[in-house]
């Protein structure tokens, strides 16, 4: 992928949604993205659970839940876009969600008064 | 300027975790709703097809972040028969809402995203990167080939002020190692 694909593909994505790659029907990028969103809005439901909690616990698994919705968006991302290279993010994420986890985890067991 | 819907979702989400972040009064869950926000401005990087940057946020947002909060908090207590939100100040929330207001009253300005004729897709120097950038560095995304390679003594500085803060913090701490 040469230097100029990069900045064609900034102005594609800025021209909307029905902007994929070759060998996606544009209706099946739209639909991709469309997941996406929808997906999104799903996360903003569970963020209700992170604001209201009311045990830190709740809080946790709602963050994990979260960040397993964002590998997922990443994904669909990806291959909207035709760019396998943005699923190194969603791996990144995958591997820092679950020690995200761990060391909340850890954490509210060891300052205690928590459970 | 328009919105296509994941934007516009995911820019609500993420401003839903910017403002629980700020109000939830308990610090642990305010680092747990922050690394949520995380999560969301990496979907927007990936949107704006930056995955270096999104990246990047990944790395120090969502984790080296999250854990240098949680050690930072780790020696306090939980506050006890308090309201779970914090009742905003009513001054500083005039002076954030009008600093916001400002710096959104710069957005007009700036080109479009993609515009052709911005002057930055134009000037001189990008036309140089985008020409040059594969046959010099071989890495085939630009944004990477200028942070990585042509502003290399830039990140060398950064990474070694980054040291020098952390040599600080142990030698105040007048400890050996960190954790």
């Amino acid at each position: 992928m040469s230097a100029l694909t990069v900045t064609s593909g900034i102005v594609l994505a800025a021209a909307g949604g029905s902007s994929g790659p070759a060998n996606l029907t544009p209706f099946l990028t739209d639909v991709l993205l469309g997941t996406a969103a929808a997906f999104v809005t799903l996360a903003i439901v569970v963020l209700y659970r992170v604001i209201k909690g009311p045990t830190m616990q709740d809080r946790v698994i709602a963050v994990n839940v979260i960040g397993s919705n964002t590998v997922v968006i990443l994904a669909f991302l990806a291959a909207a876009f035709g760019e396998p290279g943005f699923l190194d993010v969603a791996l990144v994420y995958a591997l820092l969600n679950f020690l995200m986890s761990i060391a909340i985890s850890k954490f509210t067991v060891e300052r205690g008064g928590v459970i | 300027m328009t919105f296509t819907p994941l934007e516009a979702v995911t820019l609500v989400f993420v401003l839903g975790c910017a403002l629980t972040a700020a109000l939830l009064r308990d610090v642990l869950a305010a680092i747990i709703a922050s690394a949520a926000y995380s999560l969301g401005i990496a979907i927007l990087w990936i949107v704006l097809q930056a995955p270096d940057v999104a990246l990047t946020e990944a790395a120090v947002g969502a984790g080296v972040m999250t854990l240098l909060l949680l050690l930072t908090i780790a020696k306090t207590v939980r506050p006890e028969n308090e309201n779970e939100f914090e009742r905003p100040n009513l001054r500083s929330l005039v002076v954030v809402v009008a600093f916001a207001g400002v710096l959104l009253a710069t957005v007009p300005a700036l080109p479009a995203i993609g515009a052709a004729d911005s002057p930055v897709a134009g000037g001189e120097v990008t036309q140089y990167y985008l020409e040059n950038a594969y046959e010099e560095t071989e890495v085939s995304n630009a944004v990477t080939a200028v942070l990585a390679a042509y502003r290399g003594f830039d990140t060398l500085g950064e990474a070694v002020v980054v040291f020098t803060a952390g040599v600080a913090v142990l030698l105040v701490l007048r400890r050996e190692v960190f954790v």
